[in-house]
């Protein structure tokens, strides 16, 4: 008893219209196949756009002594060499390549007085090494994707969310969802599906992510029975505001600390030069987010539990150049002028590390005709990004997985749709409509999201994860009773009823895994396991689909290749932080 | 979304009152009064989360970074077109607020409007085209790269559109292509390396000829991006040149500004000498029509009204410029010939420095 839907079919299906997405509609595109993008949102409005600092990739236009070698190291080490090292490989050889593609789109990059594209530093980057455009640089990126998109009339659809990937036996055949305008059935016959739907920032309470990252795409991919690699790493932002609590979570770009700015305790104290003498400010993410932590715990916060950021030092001039989304933003939102007054931070949930397990090569997944992009994918980071790597990862690995899903759909025909599927999708999805049920879905996505803040945020403990494990089951089982009003016409509540499901998902495959991983390592920071255990620093932990269940198994880490390795040798890899930006490894040292 | 909860919130002073608009297409629709709990620093945007978790779960609203950075949440506050994310809600003091949506585009439901016009317009606009020769990386340099910024800060909220005369009262979309669209064509009109000329679709299907230069569009802007003044005018006069002015455009095609292997020509003309290389700004370049072969351009124009100008001589196909040189007004026109009378004469000239000097004294 299907309710009537409409159906489209293409070559290849990419769902999501962010960095990745757009990057591998337009590869996909340049390979022949006919491309179709989703987007949950309007074209342009993804969660790239918020991408502040820089593009990570070696021009070597400041520092010549940059290379392709260093940003490996520096990836690698930074995410506590648990990444996939050909990921970190491919990523750190490409990237320059993509930045420049990109200026082909109509990008205007920052520059130098010579007319290069200019760098600037950032943290645990041992160079100066972001491309950027001020602080907007996600904008320039976003856009000039879209109008390369746009110019090669890539079919896009906007507002339009899917919700479940139809499978013919183990092949992904296509997805089905619904049009977010007009509530209509929507599914979508291809011959290869691109997920590049982002992250899960929404899961918790302090966030600087869009409504958008709900994880829904990975959840897709987890209930057909993909792999969800590294789920317990999630990335703190040190810097997200504070202060008015309307803005709490939103991001400050980490490009303040890298045009200058530093920061102080309540008492003026720099802490940052006792945590990390050498980089200072510009450590990775990981650890200044844990010494901000460490301060407000303390009893050495501000008033709003943070921290200050100082930028004033820098001059009203360059800060309204080089940050003038960040002093438009604290004018408007804080009534702080950044140029008179410090800024109040304190973390922020920003990035999720883990995501679809994915072949390095093609982004394709465990599921033949699915692969992955950007944020939904797993493997680059490790267990903590070094910003700027996110969009330089966008562009490598969207093009990846556009040209490798572009070649596969020459080599196969459509699947069947299975219409037990679209019927067991559309019973999901009305329930909540039809339901005489209570619960309100907006209030269980913030009991949610608070659960995951205490339980399973920057801190983590076996006690408050197991609590936070509990109140995710008795939320989802409370989700069942979640009752919509209204029509299925524009209707956000119906709509984050089923995101709710996906975020329910995914908050238990990172909970089980953070309670696995029984030791610290890079965003993954346990009270009770303060160390880092080798052995897990040999794993990595896969969440996958065992009939409805999460269940988790352990994966070896890949193996580099000698060549690679010893790129490590002088500074071992269980070293307890990254080693100091002042001591760059020697050219002659890094070239293989 | 709205992360208090409504215990923390109740707390904080007294209610905030919205009329929030509600109805679709098929209905007449009209204000709902809520009140929504105080907090420190709430944007409409919470206040419209609030209402959405609180009071009614299907209130339809777009928004999706709550950071100004996305242009998604646009809404009609109090009668004014503005970012609901951007709008704090003490600036309304007792006052209610009223949040409807944008009037411009069809309704669809509450506070979501079908602005799907706007991506199609946006189709009809030839991309960026660089040369096919163009050597990657390219090479841009600063001054002729930081012209385009300020439209490329877009963040296609489509709030100019809303406001828009031409778009909103008469309702003929197929007249003008609207503000943001200007902006866009500037954008690629004047990036350094882009080789195509659109004053044909300016002056045609775009319509600029529609815009009066009201200025509304540009007070709108949360990216306060100068709209009129620097997209919509410039534009303007370069169509005019273009489409009056055959000899203009060719002359423009010579330009140094237009591309980085000319600039690398003119640097490379001017060996031997120790100054900087000769750049235009975009924005202060006033053509001047010249007799016999000569053709001057000025490059800026002076606080006190006086003109630096540089003077172009064709070698064969080897431009040489010889400049700045510092003159009066009259001396160019004495020397070179009448200003260039398709809308960048003396009557601009005058805007400009009157502009310019007003920019200095509060720069």
């Amino acid at each position: 008893m299907n309710q009537s839907y409409e159906t489209l079919t293409t070559d290849v299906l990419v769902i999501g219209a962010g960095g990745a997405g757009m990057r591998a509609a337009i590869e996909s595109a340049a390979a022949g196949a006919q491309v179709a993008v989703v987007s949950k949102s309007l074209l342009g409005k993804a969660h790239t756009v918020m991408a502040e600092g820089g593009i990570a990739a070696a021009l070597g236009n400041l520092d010549p002594e940059d290379n392709w070698q260093v940003h490996f190291q520096d990836t690698m080490r930074g995410g506590q060499m648990i990444n996939n090292w050909r990921m970190a490989e491919l990523h750190a050889r490409e990237s320059p390549d993509r930045v420049y593609e990109l200026e082909t789109y109509g990008a205007i990059l920052d520059r130098t007085p010579d007319g290069l594209v200019m760098q600037r530093p950032f943290g645990a980057h041992t160079y100066r090494r972001l491309c950027h455009v001020g602080d907007r640089t996600g904008l320039e990126m976003i856009r000039s994707l879209q109008d390369r998109i746009v110019q090669l009339g890539v079919e896009v659809h906007m507002e339009v969310t899917l919700t479940r990937l139809l499978k013919d036996g183990d092949r992904v055949v296509g997805a089905f969802g619904y049009n977010r305008v007009d509530g209509r059935f929507v599914a979508f016959r291809s011959k290869a599906v691109i997920m590049a739907t982002g992250g899960w920032g929404r899961l918790y309470k302090v966030t600087s992510n869009s409504w958008e990252g709900t994880g829904d795409g990975v959840g897709m991919g987890f209930d057909a029975g993909a792999e969800v690699l590294d789920p317990e790493m999630v990335q703190f932002h040190p810097t997200g505001m504070v202060w008015p609590s309307g803005v709490r979570g939103l991001l400050v770009t980490e490009a303040v600390r890298g045009e200058g700015g530093y920061l102080t305790n309540r008492e003026g104290k720099r802490f940052m030069l006792e945590v990390d003498p050498k980089k200072k400010e510009l450590s990775s993410r990981d650890v200044v987010a844990r010494a901000i932590y460490k301060e407000v715990q303390a009893g050495r916060g501000t008033e709003h539990g943070g921290a200050y950021l100082d930028v004033r030092h820098l001059g009203a001039e360059k800060i309204k150049k080089k940050l003038p989304s960040m002093y438009e933003q604290f004018l408007r939102l804080a009534d702080v002028d950044i140029t008179r007054q410090p800024m109040e931070i304190a973390p922020t949930i920003h990035y999720a590390m883990g995501g679809l397990r994915v072949e390095p090569e093609t982004g394709a997944t465990t599921l033949p005709g699915l692969y992955a992009a950007g944020e939904a994918a797993a493997g680059l980071h490790g267990a903590n990004r070094l910003g700027g790597n996110s969009l330089s990862d966008l562009l490598v690995f969207g093009r990846r997985a556009g040209a490798a899903a572009g070649a596969y759909v020459r080599e196969v025909q459509l699947g069947n749709v299975d219409e037990r599927q679209v019927t067991e999708e559309q019973r999901i999805l009305l329930l909540p409509l039809s339901a005489d049920g209570t619960e309100n879905t907006y209030l269980l996505q913030q009991q949610l999201q608070q659960a995951m803040q205490d339980g399973a945020g920057l801190a983590r403990e076996e006690k408050s994860l197991k609590t936070c494990l509990d109140r995710i089951l008795e939320l989802r089982q409370r989700s069942a009773r979640i009752h919509v009003p209204g029509s299925r016409k524009y209707n956000p509540g119906w709509h984050t009823a089923r995101d709710l499901r996906f975020m329910l998902t995914i908050a238990e495959a990172i909970v089980r895994a953070a309670i696995e991983r029984r030791e610290s390592r890079g965003a993954h920071w346990r009270l009770d396991y303060l160390e880092k255990d080798p052995a897990l620093g040999r794993v990595n932990f896969i969440a996958y689909n065992d009939g409805g269940q999460v269940k988790l198994k352990t994966r070896p880490v890949p193996e580099m290749p000698p060549e690679l390795a010893k790129l490590f040798a002088e500074t071992p890899s269980s070293s307890p932080s990254p080693p100091p930006a002042a001591s760059p490894p020697k050219p002659q040292q890094v070239r293989t | 979304m709205s992360t208090k909860t409504p215990e923390k919130t109740a707390r904080s002073g007294a209610p905030i009152v919205l009329q929030i608009f509600r109805g679709d297409a098929d209905s007449a629709g009209g204000e709902q009064r809520f009140e929504v709990p105080a907090v420190e620093g709430m944007v409409v945007l919470d206040a419209v989360h609030y209402v959405q978790a609180n009071f009614a779960n299907d209130l339809a609203c777009r928004w999706n970074c709550k950071a100004a950075k996305c242009g998604s949440c646009s809404a009609e506050i109090n009668g004014r077109p503005r970012l609901m994310c951007k709008t704090r809600v003490d600036e309304f003091g007792d006052r209610e607020i009223h949040v409807g949506p944008m009037r411009t585009f069809p309704l669809i439901k509450d506070l979501v409007t079908d602005v799907s016009w706007n991506y199609e317009v946006n189709k009809q606009i030839p991309g960026f085209t660089p040369a096919a020769n163009e050597p990657v990386p390219y090479k841009m340099l600063p001054e002729d790269t930081e012209r385009v910024y300020e439209y490329r800060k877009c963040i296609e909220c489509f709030l100019c559109q809303d406001v828009c005369h031409v778009l909103r009262n008469h309702d003929d979309k197929s007249a003008y292509y609207g503000p943001r669209y200007m902006v866009r064509i500037a954008a690629l009109e004047m990036h350094p390396l882009d080789t195509r000329k659109r004053t044909g679709l300016l002056h045609g299907q775009a319509g600029i000829g529609m815009c009066n230069i009201t200025k509304c569009c540009q007070e709108v802007c949360p990216e306060h991006i100068k709209i009129t003044d620097n997209a919509i005018i410039p534009l303007k006069e370069r169509t005019a040149t273009d489409v009056h002015d055959p000899v203009a455009r060719i002359a423009r095609k010579l330009n140094p500004f237009s591309g980085a292997a000319a600039t690398t020509d003119l640097v490379a003309a001017r060996d031997g000498q120790a100054s900087a290389p000769q750049r235009f700004a975009v924005k202060d370049v006033v053509r001047l029509k010249a007799r016999g072969r000569r053709f001057a351009r000025v490059a800026s124009v002076l606080p006190d009204g006086k003109l630096e100008v540089w003077v172009l001589h064709m070698n064969g196909s080897v431009q040489h410029w010889d400049g700045p040189k510092i003159v009066r007004t009259s001396d160019v026109t004495n020397n070179y010939g009448p200003l260039d009378e398709v809308g960048i004469g003396g009557k601009l000239v005058e805007q400009y420095i009157t502009e310019d000097h007003a920019a200095e004294q509060h720069g």
